[in-house]
Order: structure tokens, then sequence, then C-alpha cells
């Protein structure tokens, strides 16, 4: 479709304004993280770095305790997008496919868990995990993070799955295939990019969960990137360098696992929501 | 059948004892603990019937958070439905590029919010932050401001913070939504002489509608559910100014150590919460038909 020159110059302005809403904070944390301190506090701030220091990146791999924070996140963030995965893609097949009593049912209070005021369980989980001995280790992040991707993720495999021609399933069925064989030489590969888009749904749940583990994690070596590096904030007088280097290492891991396969990302997300 | 019958629970039950383990137990002894006196995590409670709901249901503090609340789900509702909505259109476009903005939007929501907090902690701040020198060189501000100072300002630069980071997100299943309306819709139109202004309200809003309810149930359970953002922000201040219910439930349990009536709180706001998901999805259905 063609546009008028107006519209035009209107897409343009927009396409500008939210460049730069999106763009400019992050180019911004990036510059800043590399600027000398007292050119990050001027009173001028500079579009670009004026100066060049190592100097915060060096303090907070060597001074502080952020490695440790960044290892237990991908560590915890890794696990539950594995485990979310293995118990996703069954269920998902399931709902789509077979056919069994209260199905609907099941499925829709699933779709509840979705909208489920999380800080309500937490109370409760504490006291579990008490009585298991997981309060202070690393599997009961993963076991809270598994279960709130869970249910937006069976919903979105969901979609990929009803977006394969009927006919690829049926061929499998006439050659005798059993269930089970279909799910894992035929669907699995075929909404492979369905699979990455709930990978990195389930990965960024973990990557960014702040509530549970500043209450299940009680030591600093357990600590995660979110609760460690919130420490972080108010242990150092606002030493903003560091704060900047610190942001912008945790933006790395989901910024090149999002452009390694964040292509089917986006639809997922998208596809998933509106059917 | 009766095989496959099995073979079909066999698949989905891991995934549902997982979640009856992780979520729906838990949720049964938040209501027994709502039930109980218990002030510390572990110590034992006696049952104290409904006496938790009456003294909360009757006190300041609950109501408060719940007019926050409110307050707090319309302003994310309005500011990210037009933020949104605009991005959606313009992603809904052929551009140069256009391929790239489409996956890229979502990077303000893929990394964490204590990244999110301290982004926009440093731009708003008075020292270093660029905010304040652009908005004095815009001739809006006469000299520098403390954004977390006051109740009101605090609650609208949250709301601002909060936004940014979930209206790409809902552009994107906005975005979904446009994809499905036809090009030739568009196309007769203009044919009929219709300008943009009248192509919107005409088509693409009609359209969009049944999209948009969606977004606006999906939308108001995550924004009520917000958390971190405003606590790592604002702590729930200044003075109680920002002290939604996820964060009165978070202070009175782990601050306060008065875990029965944190329970209590939770409990009714997840009554509350199901309840609007059901009516709403309930209106949603009957206009679809």
């Amino acid at each position: 479709m063609r546009r008028s020159l107006s519209l035009n110059a209107l897409l343009g302005a927009s396409l500008a304004f939210f460049t730069a809403l999106i763009g400019l904070p992050f180019w911004w944390v990036v510059s800043g993280s590399i600027k000398l301190p007292q050119e990050i506090i001027s009173r001028l701030p500079t579009m670009f770095p004026q100066s060049f220091t190592p100097q915060h990146y060096q303090k907070l791999f060597q001074a502080s305790d952020y490695p440790v924070y960044l290892i237990n996140s991908l560590i915890v963030a890794t696990s539950t997008t594995l485990v979310t995965l293995v118990l996703a893609i069954p269920a998902a097949y399931a709902f789509f496919r077979l056919t069994f009593p209260a199905r609907g049912v099941l499925y829709r209070s699933i779709l509840l868990a979705y909208a489920f005021p999380s800080i309500v369980v937490l109370i409760p989980l504490f006291g579990l995990f008490a009585k298991v001995g997981l309060v202070d280790r690393l599997p009961s992040l993963i076991i809270v993070n598994v279960a709130f991707a869970l249910p937006f993720s069976i919903w979105m495999l969901r979609s990929f799955l009803a977006g394969v021609p009927k006919e690829i399933e049926e061929a499998a069925v006439i050659d005798g295939a059993s269930t089970l064989k279909i799910l894992r030489r035929i669907m699995i590969p075929l909404i492979a990019p369905g699979i990455a888009a709930v990978g990195i749904y389930a990965f960024v749940t973990a990557w960014t969960e702040y509530v549970f583990a500043s209450v299940l994690i009680l030591s600093d070596a357990k600590r995660t990137l979110p609760v460690g590096f919130s420490g972080i904030i108010g242990q150092y007088q606002i030493d903003w360098g560091l704060l900047l280097a610190g942001a912008t290492v945790a933006i790395v891991p989901v910024v090149a696992l999002f452009a390694l396969i964040g292509r089917g990302f986006v639809s997922g997300l998208t596809e998933g929501a509106v059917k | 059948m009766q095989q496959s019958k099995a073979l079909a629970f066999a698949l989905v039950a891991p995934a549902l004892l997982f979640l009856g383990a992780t979520l729906g137990w838990p949720l049964v002894q938040a209501i027994q603990l709502s039930l109980q006196d218990v002030r510390v995590i572990g110590s034992p409670g006696s049952f104290v019937g409904l006496d938790n709901y009456a003294r909360i249901l009757s006190g300041p503090a609950f109501w408060n958070a719940t007019g926050l609340s409110i307050v707090w789900v319309v302003a994310n509702a309005i500011v990210q439905t037009i933020l949104a909505l605009v991005a959606a259109i313009i992603l809904n476009e052929k551009f140069p590029g256009v391929r790239i903005a489409r996956s890229w939007i979502i990077l303000t929501w893929i990394v964490p919010t204590v990244v999110v907090v301290v982004i926009w902690r440093w731009l708003f701040s008075t020292s270093g932050g660029m905010i304040n020198p652009l908005l004095i060189q815009m001739g809006i501000l006469e000299r520098p401001v403390g954004f977390f100072a006051t109740p009101w300002t605090a609650m609208a630069t949250l709301v601002f913070i909060n936004s940014w980071r979930w209206f790409p997100f809902i552009a994107l299943m906005m975005l979904a939504g446009l994809t499905r309306i036809p090009d030739d819709l568009y196309e007769a139109a203009r044919l009929d002489g219709a300008n943009a202004w009248m192509r919107f309200c005409r088509i693409t809003w009609p359209l969009l509608a049944p999209t948009l309810g969606v977004l606006a149930v999906i939308g108001t359970l995550l924004s009520f559910n917000v958390f971190d953002i405003i606590w790592l922000l604002t702590s729930g201040g200044p003075a109680g100014g920002s002290r939604t219910l996820p964060v009165l439930i978070y202070e009175t349990a782990f601050k306060g150590y008065r875990l029965s009536e944190a329970a209590t709180i939770s409990v009714m706001t997840t009554i509350f919460l199901m309840a609007f998901a059901v009516i709403a999805t309930r209106a949603l259905d009957r206009t679809d038909r």
C-alpha cells in the first residue's frame, strides 16, 4: 500500500520517537559504563563518551560478588528453561491433540494460573521449602520459576502445534507411527521455532525474577543477579559507574540468546496470546 | 482408545502435578494461614476464624492499597495502550528495517527488572541523569526535580517506567491482531476516499477491539502483580504513596512479620483478581458472539 507524503513524515517521526524511547536509555547506560566517574555525574550529560575507562568493569568483576551472582543466575535460568521444556512439550501436545476427561477444565485452570498473583504463594512456599530443606538452595528458585513459566509456555506451544498442517500427522498415523513417535520425530522438529520461543520465555522469566529470589535465598553466595545486584545498589553509596557496568553485563546474556534464537519468539508471543 | 487416554494423562500429569504442588497446594495453605494468627514463618499459630479478615477490612491500610492498585492498573492501562497501539500500527507498516524493529522492540521486556530500575533511577536522578537537563532545556522545568520525592510524582514516574517495560509486549500482541485485518479493506476504503483517520476509526479500531479486550484483561492482571519495580525504586513510598497491594502483602509478611495478615490480604486479592478474570472473559465471550 502506498502512503501519502504527510503520512510518511508522520511514520518517520513516530519511528524516531520510539527508537529514541527504547534505544536511548540503553545507549546511555552502555556508553555510560565506560565513562570516567566525573563524566557520569557531570551536570551536562554527554551523548558520546568523552573519556574511556575499564575501571567500573574491573571493580565489578574483582571487588564485588557480581561474578558469583552471574553464575548463579545462569545456572537457575538454564535449568528453568530445560525443566520447563521437558514438562511443557508433552503437556501441550496432549492438550492439543489427545482427548481425555476434564481436558477443557484442566486447560482453563492452567491459563488461570498464568494470571495468578505470584506473591500469594510466596509465604506458603517458603514454609514448604523450609520443611524439605530447600530454603537457601538454588533448586528452590528453579522450581518456582518453572511454575511461573509453565502455564504461558503450554499456551504458546499449543498454538505452534496448531500451526502444523494436519496432513503431516495423518500421513504418519497411516504409516503406523505411535503417538509418542509422532511427537518425537515429527512434531518436535516442526515446532522448533516455538520451542526456542518458549525457551527464551522461560529463560527471561528466571533471569529477571526478583521477589522469590530475595526471600528464598539467605546467603550472599547463593544470590541471583537481580537480588545480588540490587544489594550492590544500596551497599556502595550510589557508585553509578559500577551500577551501569553491572546493568550492561546483565543485559548481555538475554540479548545474546535473543539474537541467536529470538526470531520465532515474537511470533510465538503474539500468536499464543490471540488464539 | 483406553490406551490413548492413559497416554494423554501420562503426558499431562507431570506438568499438572508440578503446578498443583507449586501453585495449587500453597494457595490452599495460604487460606489456612489466613484463618490463624501466625506472625513469623515457622512459628505455630492457633485458629482465629475470620478475625484477620474483619480486622483488615476495617483498617485503612488495605483500602489505601486497593485504591492505589486501581490507580496503578488504570494509569498503566492508559499509558501502555496508547504507546502500544501507536507502536503496533507503525510495525504493521512496511518500511526498511521493520523486521528488526519487530523483534528488538521487546528489548525493554527481556532485560531484568533490576536493570530497568538502574537505568531509570540514573536517568531520573539529579546527579548526572539525562531527564532533568533535557526537560530544563525544553523549557518544561526551571530547576532539577526529585521525581521520587513526592507521592504523586513518584507514582507517575513508576507508571511511566513500568509502561516503558511492558508496552512493547502489548504492542506485539496488538500487532498480531492488526496483521489479521485484510489489506483489501483498507484499499477499498481508500478508493472510496476515506482518509487515514477515517480508516483507523472505521476499520482498524472496530476490528482490533476484540484483541484489545483480551489484552485489557491480560494487561490488568500483569500490571496488578508488578512488585519488583515499585519495591526497588520507592519501597512503596514516599509516605506510602506507591504502596499497592503486592507491596503491602510483602511488607506485612517480611517487614512487619505478620504472616497471617499478609496471607489474608493475599487471599482476598486472589479472589478479587480471579473474579475479575472470570467476569471479564465471560463478557468478552459474549461480545464475540
